[in-house]
């Protein structure tokens, strides 16, 4: 609670107006005098000064990032890091053999651009996606300036709201939003809804006077952006813009750093592997060079080539394609994703800490149970009336619905006849609106039956009384109906009315009473008592005295109690039960009531069925809090003052010990803290939130998920997740989606890698071997980022193995995006069995034309002098330097061939890690179906199209030169199989261990 | 301790995988080549798309095709007789006496010389002779410099070799004027211009000498039957010899041989032609 202790009134510098620093009763008289001075408000040249001096009373925007900082962004994550390196090698190469007067090395250079086009290409796509999305949540912006009522130099004025300044007197109404922090001067019935400052959806009242020391608590402060819901006040401005509570919370939010995403941080890691990886082949194929006997520097840019030929160029779009390709996906079930990476961040999420206003509940008040008859009947509180309602066969329930239509001033905004009575929106406060609707829906229309009893008098609600009556006319006699707090109701009842028979209020009827308000106020509920009373015609008339009615109030017939609250979202309990069969923990982080926020935590099932708290223990066992056994109780309600008495570690402790946790009445702050602590267990924490003061948490989160609909703006800002649909439900697809993604790109990148050793082994064997070039840049350059991005693609539309959402979440420590088995499977085996398709192609093609194999070796100088026109093949005839040069691109094309064939193979086998591919299907995924056909008719096209040989040096080559690789393609087919195999069969054992990635 | 032996073993385990895994690829893969070696014919080439038609090529073969020298300077023209000379020791008369191996084919050009399938059934196949005497001032017989020393060199043209090749004469009217001079239906002639109008003046005469004075290739020492069937095959030859070169000028001479199936080709700039730089200095 650090920063609101420091809440300071005015601006920084001297503040004209000696506007109270401290409410306390000492100043009262100065206080007196200041209000009467401030009755005519400030003097509108002051007020230019001051709006000079503190600027616009408006939240700052969180620093947006630049548009060129964000693309940079896109430019500068860990593959494309590696990708400029490469570029630069390359072109320190192409200089070097520049240098040299090499000619033919333009291909470093053409190396490096298409390089930088890949990072740049995908970090536009990225830019793009990323805008998408923001444009989206823009979107939601409530664009039109909010109008403020303020008094200056005794004239009533409409501003803008952001022209307000400290000192000014404003009025605020029911149905306004408050302009500014505002000190309350005088008041009328005023309340206001501080749910998106604390969460807490019950109105809370408004007043002169000072209640308590934290501006949070008292009473006479309303702030910023909150609503007034009702009544009247006029209050003096003490704080606008960014230094308003609410501003203070939105820098708060804007203080926290982002938190690098699980995924980033994988690809981080594998980026590592392939940096090790490329530079040991690199350093071992430059001694080898040096040691052969070629010059200095040509063996450095044999070095800096095999390090570039590592770097898997068509990986980056692969996974910026299948990021943004879940992120579509998502999108249509209505999770808008801000950040592409956090896609995946759901999927890896262990703890979910989720708000609970709005977020796991419905935000409206609804009526969800009655007490009438002496019994507790339930309401119905799903959204669209679709759950069972209760037996109104009774006369009480009659006289109960009478009363509860009667005595209420809520009623429905006009032309709304077609709109549920769910969505209809009503004038009046939150307990209101839901008997008002309530009474809509199971009594019928609202407005008849008030029509046919028409109001003589009434008294309304005020926080003395407790309670509030009004007399209706019916017929010849006249209708006193009342409610309110129900201990008040009950004091001025002398019966009860029980199945139609007013009975009297005896002892045994009292202590009926004082177990239903006791139970119902358990769940959480707010109760409210309802009576009534038949009066003779004439006892009120028309006009009387609002304050004279309490005294006709006596000897009422209890009617029955009403107990609502904010239920929870219907979709909500199927949600977490999924969430924690997926092995995630969901944790309520609330600014609610302890007891509401265990109610509905036990609703929801974050506190599941037999679940104890220490406190339930104690009173099962009778024995005092602090000798319960913390083990013995699984839930745990922890309260915003407990935890700011928690020294630093215990709240650690707590979590550890309970796995399922309610935390009640917490600050933004503390928010913050929980999320903290979790994320020090090790777990990887998703917010769920839509206040302001969910925000710091939502940033700190290594996923904030906001709501689309309720959720406020710095709520999105915060977040890297939208639920469109405020839909808690939609978390558990993104969850899904997220394992899923994880599982794909697992699979994608493996796939992406294997080839990446079929083109490296030829420059090998071109260094040690001195055989004519098998396979070119520019060919390569052809798999990585044309032919194989297809079925790489498609992998992410694979389906998942096994039942993703009935495993545990990944531990991020040991379970890798990219660990060794796979890339040791992949570069080490699939890729050496490629490499030999590969080169049995390439000798076969090579001997079919007349070139013998052994001839082939230690025939690069010869082969590669452009003066030589006559050099002899194996069956004596001579060749010209181009005619060996066509001959060259025909070896690229049929080593290309061969790579393609097997990599046919391979995203076969890389649709399972585990499972048979018999058992997944082979052609269930259609998409990679049709990936593998385009990826065959690209690799034809450019065989055969005409021109090619001399633009991207592929050759028409002989139609069997396709079916030399096959063989090799079944081969991996086969093994993959046998390896899935012996992982299945012998779980733990060495195989599975080194060849399960 | 422990620790450490067991990750030894799994190491060792790791290995001796990639031992047995690379061993069985590369049986895999000797295997596969040798099968195909096995199909591959070895005195005839499965295809020869890429191979033909053929190049033409000169003798001496020189970098950056230049020929520059000084008349006056042995040295400065050195390397390319001794190239000439080393590549005319097959083509000399003591060289071609085994009858085993060479045949006569006459002195004048005749069709082609059809020595049966392609295969050591019947042994090696024979090889026509080729005598040097017939290049004239080009054989280096008389002039051991090849004409460098007065100013006038020397250049041997050869077409390269294709197995079962048979170039086709040209048909007569697809040919230069001076070709058509001294026209046989068995040559393969072959004729030097300048590369570039402007240089046609200063390339002056030029001299062919050839088989039976014709500048051209004869028919009969078509087609060739491989290096393991005529492992001492003659290619015909043309020399060409420029006795008027404008000196201390670059100029370009382009020769090309003429034929049905001789084909030019942009991309490849030796496909039935070669251009050649004489830059010879006065002094």
């Amino acid at each position: 609670m650090g920063k609101e202790e420091s809440y300071e009134l005015g601006p920084r510098g001297p503040a004209p107006p000696k506007a109270p620093k401290g409410r306390g009763r000492r100043k009262k008289e100065q206080l007196e005098d200041m209000k009467k001075e401030m009755d005519v408000g400030l003097v509108g040249a002051v007020a230019a000064e001051r709006l000079l001096r503190d600027g616009p009373n408006e939240l700052r925007p969180p620093r947006g990032t630049p548009e060129c900082v964000k693309f940079g962004r896109q430019l500068a994550g860990g593959l494309q890091c590696l990708m400029w390196v490469a570029a630069a090698i390359c072109l320190i190469a192409y200089g070097v053999q520049e240098g040299q007067g090499d000619r033919g090395s333009a291909d470093n250079l053409y190396l490096a651009i298409a390089l930088i086009a890949v990072v740049v290409v995908t970090g536009c796509f990225g830019y793009y996606q990323e805008f998408k999305s923001t444009n989206i949540i823009a979107s939601f912006k409530n664009l039109v300036p909010q109008q403020a009522t303020v008094i200056r130099e005794g004239d009533k004025l409409q501003i803008n709201a952001n022209e307000l300044v400290v000192g000014d007197l404003v009025e605020i109404k029911g149905g306004d939003r408050v302009p500014a922090d505002i000190r309350i001067i005088s008041a009328q019935g005023c309340k206001v809804d501080n749910s998106s400052l604390t969460g807490e959806s019950e109105p809370q009242t408004r007043s002169p006077e000072c209640t308590h020391d934290s501006p949070l608590e008292t009473r006479n402060i309303a702030f910023f952006s909150t609503m007034c819901l009702e009544g009247t006040a006029t209050g003096l401005v003490i704080n606008t813009g960014d230094r308003t509570i609410i501003g203070r919370i939105a820098s708060l939010a804007s203080g926290v750093e982002n938190e690098k995403t699980p995924i980033a941080i994988e690809i981080e890691h594998f980026v590592d592997i392939i940096a090790g990886l490329a530079i040991f082949f690199g350093a071992t194929f430059f001694v080898v060079a040096m040691v052969i006997g070629y010059p200095f520097l040509r063996a450095m840019v044999f070095f800096m080539a095999i390090v570039v030929a590592y770097v898997p160029e068509g990986l980056l779009a692969t996974v910026t394609v299948c990021l943004s390709l879940t992120a579509k996906r998502l999108a249509r079930k209505n999770c808008v994703v801000k950040n592409l990476e956090a896609v995946e961040t759901l999927g890896s999420t262990s703890v979910i800490c989720s708000d609970k206003t709005g977020t796991l509940t419905q935000n409206r008040m609804t009526v969800a149970h009655l007490w009438f008859d002496n019994q507790i009947h339930t309401a119905d509180t799903t959204e669209d009336q679709s759950g069972q309602s209760f037996d109104q066969s009774s006369e009480t329930w009659t006289l109960l619905s009478r009363v509860v239509t009667l005595c209420n001033r809520a009623q429905f905004k006009s032309g709304q006849e077609n709109v549920p009575v769910a969505k209809r929106e009503v004038i009046g406060d939150a307990s209101e609106t839901a008997l008002l609707k309530f009474a809509e829906v199971t009594v019928g229309t609202v407005s008849e039956a008030r029509g046919r009893f028409p109001k003589v008098a009434e008294l309304p609600f005020n926080s003395t009384n407790k309670f509030q009556l009004s007399v209706h006319t019916a017929g010849d006699r006249q209708l006193l109906v009342l409610k309110g707090a129900p201990e008040r109701v009950l004091e001025r009842c002398s019966t009860v009315m029980i199945k139609g028979q007013e009975l009297p209020l005896d002892a045994q009827w009292r202590e009926a009473f004082e177990g239903a308000y006791a139970d119902l106020g358990g769940r959480g509920e707010r109760v409210l008592g309802f009576c009534a009373r038949w009066l003779p015609a004439g006892t009120v008339a028309a006009g009387t005295d609002p304050e004279a009615l309490p005294e006709v109030a006596v000897g009422l017939c209890f009617a029955g109690l009403v107990a609502m609250i904010d239920p929870p979202r219907a979709t909500v309990p199927r949600a977490v039960l999924k969430c924690r069969t997926a092995g995630i923990r969901v944790i309520m982080v609330t600014g609610d009531h302890p007891i509401t926020a265990k109610a509905i935590a036990a609703a929801v099932g974050i506190i599941s069925e037999g679940s104890e708290t220490p406190e339930d223990v104690a009173a099962r066992l009778r024995v005092p809090l602090e000798q319960v056994d913390p083990r013995q109780a699984r839930a745990r309600v922890v309260t915003g003052a407990e935890l700011a008495g928690m020294e630093p570690g215990v709240l650690e402790g707590i979590l550890r010990a309970h796995p399922e946790m309610v935390f009640a009445r917490t600050s933004p702050q503390q928010k913050l803290v929980i999320v903290e602590s979790c994320q020090r267990l090790g777990a990887i924490v998703a917010v769920t939130g839509d206040g302001v003061n969910d925000s710091p948490a939502l940033k700190r989160a290594d996923i904030g998920v906001a709501m689309g609909i309720a959720g406020s703006d710095a709520a999105k800002n915060a977040a890297d997740m939208i639920l469109l649909d405020d839909n808690f439900a939609s978390i558990v697809t993104g969850v899904e989606q997220g394992r899923l993604i994880f599982d794909n790109l697992k699979k994608s990148i493996a796939y992406t890698l294997t080839k990446n050793i079929p083109e490296l082994t030829p420059y090998l064997i071109y260094i040690t071997a001195s055989v004519p070039l098998p396979l070119g840049c520019i060919t390569i350059l052809f798999i990585e980022l044309c032919t194989d991005i297809f079925p790489s693609v498609s992998l992410a539309y694979e389906r998942a193995e096994s039942d993703i959402m009935h495993l545990k979440p990944r531990n991020p420590r040991r379970d890798r995006l990219v660990n060794e088995p796979l890339a040791a499977y992949s570069y080490f085996q699939i890729g050496a069995i490629q490499s030999f398709a590969g080169f049995t192609d390439y000798f076969v093609a090579m001997a079919q034309e007349g070139w013998w194999p052994l001839l082939c070796l230690g025939l690069r100088p010869r082969w590669e002098d452009t003066h030589e026109q006559e050099l002899q093949d194996s069956y004596g005839q001579q060749w010209t330097f181009e005619q060996r040069r066509y001959q060259q691109y025909t070896c690229y094309t049929v080593f290309f061939i061969s790579i393609e064939m097997c990599q046919i193979a391979d995203v076969l086998i890389r649709k399972t890690r585990r499972l048979s591919l018999l058992q997944q299907g082979l052609f269930r995924n259609h998409i990679l179906v049709i990936a593998i056909v385009f990826q065959v008719s690209i690799g034809c096209f450019l065989c055969y199209c005409p021109g090619m040989p001399n633009i991207f040096n592929f050759m028409p080559i002989r139609f069997q030169w396709w079916f030399v690789p096959m063989p090799f393609g079944l081969l991996i087919l086969i093994y993959d199989e046998i390896r899935k195999l012996g992982v299945r069969r012998h779980p733990g054992s060495w195989w599975d261990r080194e060849l399960y990635y | 301790e422990l620790l450490g032996r067991s990750h030894i073993t799994n190491a060792f385990k790791i290995l001796l995988f990639y031992v047995i895994f690379y061993g069985c690829l590369a049986g895999i893969f000797i295997g596969t080549i040798q099968v195909m070696l096995l199909t591959v014919s070895e005195f005839e080439p499965k295809y020869q798309d890429r191979v033909a038609p053929p190049g033409l090529t000169q003798v001496p073969q020189v970098q950056k095709t230049e020929i520059s020298f000084t008349a006056s300077d042995s040295k400065s023209y050195e390397p390319y007789v001794k190239n000439l000379e080393k590549f005319l020791k097959d083509y000399s008369a003591d060289q071609q006496t085994e009858n085993i191996v060479f045949q006569d084919c006459g002195e004048m050009p005749t069709d082609y010389k059809d020595r049966g399938p392609y295969s050591d059934a019947q042994g090696q196949k024979k090889v026509c002779k080729f005598k040097r005497e017939w290049l004239e001032n080009c054989s280096g017989i008389q002039d051991p410099t090849f004409g460098y020393k007065d100013g006038k060199p020397c250049i041997l043209v050869k077409l390269n070799r294709i197995i079962g090749f048979k170039p086709k004469a040209p048909v007569n009217d697809s040919l230069p004027a001076e070709v058509m001079a001294k026209y046989s239906p068995y040559l393969i002639p072959v004729h030097c211009a300048a590369k570039r109008e402007e240089d046609a003046d200063k390339i002056g005469t030029v001299e062919y000498y050839g088989m039976g004075g014709y500048s051209g290739f004869a028919l009969q020492y078509y087609p060739y039957y491989g290096k393991l069937l005529q492992p001492r095959y003659l290619q015909p030859l043309v020399a060409v010899q420029f006795t008027n070169l404008t000196y201390d000028v670059e100029v370009r001479v382009e020769c090309r041989a003429y034929g049905q199936n001789i084909q030019y080709s942009d991309k490849d700039r030796f496909q039935g032609r070669f251009d050649i730089k004489f830059d010879i200095r006065s002094s």
